[in-house]
């Protein structure tokens, strides 16, 4: 299947008011509609490694959006394979560059932006973790490839051979990598199919959107991710005797 | 005699038995209760009855704290499924309780045998951090050893008010070895032990000012650090954020060309580069003029 | 893996007092963990679970839980281990570290 243009897709989630995001370097930064109202949209395209400067980009329009639109609600787009793997970029101190973004995120949710994330290609590991996954709620198209990493890479790095890996996931859809396993175990509210009107999908998502994390009972009510929730419980009451 | 050894040989239980004020620690989810992980146990993988973290609830200078400790010899102490619920469980239960919480960190991110499940933990537990900030509930990071935070727990740890750091402790996202094999042994050669500790060791991170502390590897020093801390808290306000972006700014354009980590100690005001090597985190940063 | 149960017997736990419970050591290559549990009543046989990641030593893990059993009166503990291919001299002290823990209350 041949991945729709970065354009394209802006197209079919913001219409003609995606003509308000620019791209530059494959990190994306603009202001849309969705829903009838404006919207600040953030986000990466191509796939791309995000690296200090980017993280320093999609914050400042951030920061932008909560001092100029208060309240606007902030669209993010995750296409990113990871964060860049380089040692300058480490010296300095990338996972700050990373805790800013996520600060200045943190901050629009309390000022009541409401902050809403749709993976549309690769959301992986830190380039996920480092935006997207912190949104109110979490949506992804069904072409993208969600999760912490396909299974061959697993199986390279664990020493476990594919096939067994492979059977328990079966069982286990956290072991498996796509946008519907990782709904299962609540990282996802919903998987967004080619034939849904995705503009629609995005201006109910804003409406609902809530901040109360609710991935933990998702992934229960969902049966992907059965411990999480009465862990998290247990140590609520053992901490409140 | 557990506070005379250095902090980084220590075990999770032991560290925290020597940080916290004496016989005050009530562990919660003790081993008994079995706790442990049914991936690895299907993986043919040994588990650990507190699945690589120990948590719960102390005083330390007689105020009371939260508290939690990973196990780095546990699958490199990373996060899977029950280890991170018990994280984001005790994170929330700080938030409700307003009593600071404290995490000795010892992880290199997500527990790859436990697949999207140990990624969506971290985010949970992020989440559960900032419910603490938003509350001026302290959150303290202690990064004092080589495995050090890491992956998802690199970028964990920046979301906490403060970082207490060690010049054993190491904090980042990628390691050198898979930055090596992504750019090479010439940029980086992850055997040049240096290097590494100079790109991302705690001497570093607290010149470039994301460790609030370096500290002596003791828990006598360490546990002096975090006390300082437990009264306070860093707010997020537009003002702080727009401070640090322009403080980011400013460290990428000054650095951001800048391949030998010596150019950064010199420019930062470090003029000894040899002695300030070989000198102890808090010589360290006597030495150093901080640029924020 | 490779898994088994055992009860060997013990002279009874003589102190009453002290910690319900203690741990030693860590489940890491070649190291392990010891979890002795005290019972809810007296008896006479330590009762052990053990969970190694190397299989075919089942004949020395037991002789050394034996050999223990018969040396220190745990009669009425639950001896769990989590064991990532420690050697033996480190079975037998890792068990008397959580032993000492339990009886004396060290940490």
């Amino acid at each position: 299947m041949k991945k729709p243009s970065a354009r394209a897709l802006f197209a079919r989630l913001f219409g003609s008011s995606a003509k308000g995001i620019s791209v530059e370097k494959s990190v994306l930064t603009g202001y849309a509609a969705a829903g009838g109202t404006k919207v600040c949209v953030i986000g990466t395209c191509d796939g791309t490694y995000i690296d200090n400067a980017a993280a320093l980009r999609l914050a400042a329009h951030v920061i932008d959006c909560i001092e100029h639109h208060p309240k606007a609600p902030i669209v993010m787009l995750v296409d990113s394979a990871g964060q860049e793997p380089n040692r300058v970029a480490e010296m300095l101190g990338l996972a700050s560059y990373f805790g800013h973004l996520l600060s200045c995120l943190e901050l629009a949710r309390r000022k009541g932006h409401k902050l809403i994330t749709v993976a549309t290609g690769q959301a992986v590991g830190g380039a996920f973790l480092c935006y997207g996954m912190f949104a109110d709620r979490i949506y992804a198209l069904d072409s993208a490839s969600v999760g912490l990493m396909p299974v061959e890479a697993m199986s390279a790095v664990t020493k476990i051979p594919v096939a067994v890996l492979r059977k328990l996931s079966k069982t286990m859809p956290s072991l498996e990598f796509g946008a519907k396993p990782f709904a299962l175990l609540g990282g996802v509210e919903e998987v967004w199919a080619a034939k849904d009107d995705v503009q629609a999908k995005l201006a109910k998502a804003i409406a609902t959107a809530s901040t109360e994390d609710n991935r933990a009972e998702l992934g229960r009510k969902r049966g992907g991710r059965k411990l999480a929730l009465d862990i998290r419980k247990k140590v609520l009451a053992a901490s409140a005797r | 005699m557990t506070g005379t050894s250095l902090f980084h040989e220590q075990t999770a239980r032991q560290r925290i038995a020597a940080l916290v004020d004496p016989r005050s620690f009530a562990e919660m989810l003790p081993p008994p209760e079995r706790l442990t992980s049914p991936y690895l146990a299907q993986l043919g993988i040994p588990v650990s009855f507190d699945d690589g973290v120990v948590i719960g609830k102390a005083k330390l200078g007689g105020k009371e704290i939260y508290i939690a400790a990973q196990v780095g010899q546990f699958v490199g102490g990373a996060v899977g499924e029950i280890h991170g619920a018990k994280l984001t469980g005790l994170f929330k239960a700080a938030a409700r309780d307003q009593v600071p919480c404290v995490l000795i960190i010892e992880s290199g991110g997500v527990r790859l045998h436990e697949g999207s499940a140990g990624e969506i933990a971290i985010a949970e537990t992020m989440r559960a951090i900032f419910e603490c900030r938003a509350k001026k509930v302290p959150t303290i990071a202690v990064i004092a050893t080589d495995i050090g935070a890491y992956g998802g727990i690199g970028i964990l740890s920046t979301c906490c008010d403060f970082r207490v750091m060690t010049e054993h402790g190491r904090l980042g996202i990628s390691g050198p070895i898979v930055i090596e094999k992504w750019m090479g042994k010439k940029a980086y050669d992850s055997a040049n032990r240096a290097l590494v500790w100079k790109t991302s060791g705690g001497k570093t991170k607290y010149l470039l000012g994301d460790a609030d502390a370096l500290v002596h590897d003791s828990a006598d020093a360490i546990r002096d650090a975090v006390a300082k801390l437990l009264g306070k808290s860093s707010a997020i306000t537009l003002t702080s954020v727009k401070t640090r972006q322009k403080e980011l700014e400013k460290r990428l354009k000054r650095f951001g060309d800048t391949a030998d980590p010596d150019a950064v100690w010199k420019a930062m005001g470090v003029r000894d580069i040899a002695g300030a090597s070989l000198a102890s985190g808090p010589e360290f940063a006597a030495m150093a003029k901080r640029g924020k | 893996m490779e898994k088994f149960a055992k009860a060997f017997p013990s002279k009874p736990l003589k102190t009453t007092a002290g910690k319900p419970w203690a741990l030693a050591g860590v489940v890491g290559s070649g190291n392990l963990e010891v979890l002795v549990e005290r019972g809810s009543r007296p008896s006479d046989a330590m009762d052990c679970h053990v969970e190694t990641s190397i299989p075919g030593y089942k004949a020395s893990w037991l002789a050394a839980l034996a050999d223990f059993a018969h040396h220190y009166p745990a009669g009425g503990t639950k001896v769990t281990i989590n064991d990532q291919g420690a050697p033996p001299v480190l079975v037998t002290l890792r068990l008397r570290q959580a032993y000492d823990h339990l009886t004396k209350g060290e940490k």
